[in-house]
């Protein structure tokens, strides 16, 4: 290599040290480089000057937010937050209409399910009360009086069809625990049961049909006590009243 | 001679202690910040470069070397690069290499102590603004703007002789001012 070549490709070091020399002219450059001590103690002082280029810049400081922005993309931050689902105004909306949605179904089944329980209570009542309307048009029927404490009511026998309606005014409401239980009586004082029943809620008078398998006219009185949920195989409780025939 | 505790540093950050990470930010965010907002002159631009530079530390400290040189000259070599590409694409420029990993580029220097000496660094600074205005502007532009000297000579619609020889001239200057010191 001649001088004149040699400093034609020294004179590129300033450049190069600063990143700036063109593409075309680098290969020849580091080629040289490799086997020129003296460029590469040349280049070695011009990359002293360029690196000190990078802080030869006055300092200035970012805004506060850059750190909060920087450390809420560390992994303790992203872990603390979890998985991220985030709802767009549509979605929450869709979802809210969804759980309305819901919550009313749930709230209209409930109240339909009790509104036919009313209901078959109701019949039941009406069917009741209309069997025991159409004993009293019976010529037939006797009419016995109940009367005990705060209580007052019929007892309506009919011999002929075997058949017995107690029609009751403000018996007392009894817990979940007990219940109504209806005695045939026969002549000896035996009792035999004739069936359980519970007063409706809010309705001053009860109305009860008794049917016996026995003749009716086998037993001479009626008579009711207060038991244990389940009933009873003779009378154990309180006794509510009693009316001979 | 490397300043032990960044060595300490880096090391944890590698490791990927968060309070380390940190301590190094709050230490150099001021030192980086100044050179994205130099080569990008925008502020929200170099927040975003400065921020993308501190990730980049924290998801590469395991590659970086002490016997290399400082760390706060890996850090302001991968700020400018990265503010470098950001400049680029804004102008739809080529891309630097691939070296958001300064690695390729990252040499050792003689003297590790030139860039922790506060007083060097900023004689420096006073050197290339009082370097001619001719000078200066090669200068600006070949290592803020990251422009070769042909793309130089084309933005300033000189001669490509001319950016040679401005450019060659004001390193010279600037090594005699440093190397005063």
């Amino acid at each position: 290599m001649t001088e004149d070549e040699h400093s034609l490709l020294r004179e590129n070091i300033p450049a190069y040290a600063l990143g700036a020399l063109d593409g075309d002219d680098v290969p020849a450059l580091e080629a040289h480089l490799k086997t020129c001590e003296a460029c590469q103690a040349e280049l070695g002082t011009y990359r002293a000057v360029s690196d000190s280029l990078l802080a030869a810049v006055p300092p200035r400081q970012p805004s506060a937010a850059l750190r909060r922005r920087l450390q809420s993309q560390l992994p303790s931050a992203q872990k603390a937050r979890g998985p991220q689902f985030t709802w767009s105004f549509g979605q929450f909306a869709v979802g809210t209409a969804l759980v309305a949605l819901l919550f009313m179904n749930v709230f209209s089944f409930l109240q339909m399910r009790e509104i036919q329980r009313q209901q078959a209570g109701l019949l039941q009542q009406l069917k009741t009360n209309q069997f025991a309307l159409s004993m009293l048009a019976y010529p037939t029927t006797q009419s016995f009086p109940i009367a005990g404490d705060n209580l007052s009511g019929s007892v309506l026998l009919d011999r002929e069809r075997n058949t017995v309606a107690l029609v009751m005014w403000h018996l007392p409401e009894l817990s979940e625990e007990q219940i109504y239980q209806i005695w045939l009586i026969e002549p000896d004082g035996h009792r035999v049961s004739a069936g359980l029943f519970r007063p409706e809620a809010d309705v001053a008078y009860t109305t009860q049909p008794v049917y016996s398998e026995q003749d009716i006219s086998s037993f001479v009185g009626v008579g009711v006590t207060v038991e244990p949920a389940g009933g009873s195989d003779e009378p154990t409780g309180p006794r509510v009243f009693k009316v001979d025939f | 001679m490397t300043n032990p505790d960044d060595i300490e540093l880096v090391h944890r950050v590698a490791q990927a202690d968060e309070k380390a990470f940190l301590m190094l930010y709050d230490r150099y965010v001021g030192r980086v910040h100044g050179l994205t907002l130099r080569i990008l002159g925008d502020g929200m631009m170099a927040e975003e470069a400065t921020q993308d530079t501190f990730l980049k530390l924290w998801s590469r400290a395991r590659l970086y070397l002490d016997e290399r040189g400082p760390l706060l000259l890996w850090l302001l070599t991968i700020a400018r690069r990265t503010a470098l590409d950001r400049l680029r694409m804004e102008a739809r420029r080529p891309m630097l290499s691939d070296a958001n990993d300064p690695e390729d580029s990252w040499h050792v220097i003689s003297d590790l102590d030139t860039l922790t000496d506060e007083s060097r660094w900023r004689s420096l600074y006073f050197a290339v603004q009082s370097l001619q205005a001719d000078h200066r502007k090669v200068i600006e532009l070949a290592y803020y703007q990251g422009m070769s000297q042909s793309e130089i000579a084309e933005v300033l619609s000189w001669p490509l002789g001319t950016v040679k020889t401005r450019l060659r001239d004001a390193m010279k200057h600037l090594r005699a001012k440093w190397n005063e010191e």
